[in-house]
């Protein structure tokens, strides 16, 4: 059995012990099996492991809808080791949840005091770290907790059920960290892409599941729905998708480590592919439910809603608009060859 | 004999390693490819038939063809991935496609997996030299996709074979000498059992050669009529009850791996395509168009996701694996893809400068014939509508009717 195998059962298992767990005890829960520091150097009670370790955890993540920024931490730990190693441990440990705003970005003024609104900022209510982009590059790393400078409310343009987007303001407020805009931050927000897109995955392949099992159990016209060649094909188109996006992602995740900054083709490839296969296979597993499929109780929906975020914070747009940009330029595996 | 003999393909890889091989490779064909031959040559000559014949017997004396076959049988005995390596250049260089893809791609294989000890050494090298081409006798009027109600019988006098049918869509049937038959011994009601594969000589009496006219206007494949057409016990493949199981087998195979190459000269072609762009007033600034740049992004992505798949198939081959249904996948993946590009093209070209520049009429002239017989790639090898069935079946295992 590989250990990436073994990685992914144990993160299947954790995942689903942190059902109705808050934040808190999920990372406490998480921790006990080792998951939070899967990425962080050892010294803060990780394991380093290469970046492709972390993706059938995400994967996990999302088939179970864990209610905890798990990209996030697994991220966080790696990147604050070097910076705040008492974070980065406490966080390895489940002593602290930390999270991340992937939009928007904060102004650092002369005196060090910190202002403005992030967004898209996962449980940044449960959260006691937040770092946060400085609009004149790097990051800063902000305690949530630390008084009346710091307000956290709804991010209206979020969807996530179990993980609820936060705006986060900051009104003067001091950096507890800052990050510079070095490699290690550029290497945060692309592998958090990956590993979005690796989340996007695990849901889709959920709701594939799903699909092939209402459309085989249900009877309509005296036979079973998925006798019908139209649903068939439908759901083999799914399955195209889904395998496109995999050899995608897993070849992105293989190079990542050769591309620190996060420009390879092959994450771009992987950002689109997998995008484009989470939303075709959540939204259409919702179809193939039928009615059962627009209500509360199917999960399909808690799905969709990750993966919409999750598709955002890809941006494929983005990612085709520089892909056109390089058209003829080799990939990078590929690049050794034209020398 | 040129750059790389047949000693070089052997000799280098192990002592300079896979970069020097590639080197060699590609310094080989780029020396020895007429350029006029090119794909995307401002001024193109078609080779003829016996021209392509001594051309491809080079590559297979250079070390080019056959490279994952048995050296006993004349192959240079390396594995699938030298193979790889020696397809992506070959895509990387727009040359001529094979005038006997059907020998070195589904004939050979089939013999390798099935044929006796005798049967390889008789064809086997005969293809790699390409003494003989062949052609494939699988879909027949009443039998396109649904293989298994194919009509042509073989029957036994005592001595030889005898074969009746029709035979059609057979590529390059005119110019094949022997013919990979597919024929039905026991009933059509036995429907998969008691099919049997022959190997028809096609200057055997009783064959009959109709080309078919196609699509681009072109005539390279044809109806084969079969009249009481002798076959030599000696040329029966396999046993009638397992010929077919085993053709299915490497079919899987082939359908994962042929044409190694095509990631690499879709690749090809996207550049040409942006390089003729790029050199007309017209077409440079509509790369930057988005409703284009979209989609010209979409295909490099699919052509990158192609490049996975081949690498995979080559990996889990290499280390004993098995393909299942995904070649299914694959073909769908880039038959689809290319028939978006293809037209895409023909979208972008056509608003070329007037008068065209050498430049933009050598693409213009290549994607012509690209798009047409791109319509064809979604039904050759399986229909899309096929391939989805086979997903559905064979990798998804959807349950049929209750």
């Amino acid at each position: 059995m590989s250990d990436t195998e073994e990685i992914a059962r144990t993160a299947r298992r954790a995942a689903a012990a942190c059902a109705g767990l808050d934040a808190a005890g999920a990372a406490r829960r998480l921790a006990a099996d080792g998951i939070l520091g899967l990425l962080a150097p050892e010294e803060t009670g990780g394991l380093a492991l290469p970046l492709p370790a972390a993706a059938p955890v995400a994967a996990a993540d999302a088939a179970e809808l864990l209610a905890f920024p798990l990209v996030e931490a697994l991220l966080l730990a790696r990147l604050l080791a070097p910076l705040a190693p008492e974070v980065a441990a406490a966080v390895v440990a489940g002593e602290a949840v930390a999270t991340v705003a992937w939009r928007g970005a904060l102004r650092l003024a002369e005196n060090g005091a910190l202002h403005g609104t992030v967004g898209r900022a996962a449980m940044a209510r449960e959260a006691r770290w937040l770092v946060a982009a400085l609009e004149r590059g790097g990051a800063a790393l902000v305690d949530l907790r630390a008084g009346p400078g710091v307000a956290v409310e709804e991010d209206p343009s979020g969807l996530d059920l179990e993980r609820p987007a936060a705006l986060v303001t900051v009104g003067g407020a001091r950096a507890a960290r800052l990050i510079p805009d070095g490699p290690e931050w550029s290497a945060l927000r692309a592998d958090a892409q990956l590993l979005r897109g690796a989340e996007m995955l695990g849901s889709a392949e959920r709701c594939l599941e799903a699909a092939i099992g209402h459309l085989s159990g249900r009877r309509a016209f005296g036979r079973p729905l998925v006798a019908n060649q139209g649903l068939r094909f439908a759901l083999a188109r799914h399955k195209l998708a889904l395998e496109n996006a995999r050899h995608a992602l897993a070849h992105a995740l293989a190079v990542a480590g050769q591309d620190p900054r996060g420009r390879s083709i092959a994450r771009l490839v992987a950002r689109v592919t997998a995008a484009e296969a989470g939303l075709l296979l959540c939204e259409g597993a919702i179809q193939l439910h039928g009615g059962m499929g627009f209500t509360w109780d199917v999960p399909l929906h808690r799905h969709l809603r990750r993966v919409r975020e999750a598709a955002a914070q890809c941006d494929p747009a983005g990612a085709r608009a520089a892909l056109a940009a390089r058209l003829d330029e080799p990939a990078e595996e590929e690049r050794e060859w034209a020398a | 004999m040129t750059a790389i003999g047949a000693a070089a393909a052997e000799d280098a890889l192990p002592a300079a390693g896979p970069a020097a091989w590639r080197r060699a490779i590609r310094d080989w064909l780029e020396a020895n490819l007429p350029p006029a031959w090119r794909a995307d040559a401002i001024a193109p000559a078609e080779p003829g038939l016996e021209e392509l014949k001594a051309w491809e017997a080079r590559m297979y004396r250079a070390g080019l063809a056959g490279v994952a076959w048995p050296k006993a049988y004349g192959g240079h005995g390396l594995t699938l991935r030298e193979h790889l390596i020696v397809s992506q250049e070959i895509g990387r260089m727009p040359m001529p496609e094979s005038v006997n893809s059907i020998g070195k791609e589904l004939a050979g294989p089939i013999l390798l997996a099935i044929g006796t000890e005798e049967q390889k050494k008789r064809f086997i090298p005969a293809i790699l030299e390409m003494r003989e081409i062949w052609c494939q006798g699988f879909s027949e009027p009443e039998a396109g996709s649904d293989l298994a109600g194919l009509r042509t019988r073989a029957t036994h006098d005592g001595k030889v074979w005898r074969i009746n049918g029709r035979k059609i869509w057979t590529s390059g049937g005119f110019r094949a000498q022997r013919c990979l038959l597919l024929a039905r011994t026991g009933t059509l009601e036995d429907r998969h059992r008691g099919l049997a594969l022959f190997v028809l000589r096609m200057d055997a009496p009783g064959v009959t050669v109709q080309r078919i006219r196609q699509i681009d206007g072109e005539a390279e494949f044809a109806e084969v009529f079969l009249d009481d057409v002798p076959v030599e016990e000696a040329d029966a493949l396999g046993s009638p009850d397992e010929g077919w199981q085993a053709a299915v087998r490497v079919l899987e195979i082939e359908r994962a791996t042929n044409r190694m190459y095509r990631a690499w000269r879709l690749e090809n072609e996207l550049r040409h395509l942006v390089a003729a762009c790029r050199a007309d007033p017209n077409l440079a600034p509509l790369l930057a168009d988005p409703a284009y740049a979209q989609r010209l992004a979409q295909f490099r992505i699919e052509i990158e996701v192609l490049k996975r798949y081949v690498e995979g198939v080559v990996e889990d081959l290499a280390a004993g694996g098995a393909i299942g249904g995904r070649g299914s996948l694959i073909k769908l993946h880039w038959s689809e893809a290319h028939q978006r590009f293809a037209a895409l093209a023909l979208e972008l070209l056509g608003q070329a400068a007037l008068p065209p520049a050498p430049e933009v009429r050598a693409a213009q002239r290549r994607f012509r014939r690209i798009y047409l017989r791109a319509r064809a790639e979604t039904i050759y090898a399986g229909t899309s509508q096929i391939q989805l069935g086979i997903i559905a079946d064979r990798i998804l295992r959807l349950p049929r009717a209750a």
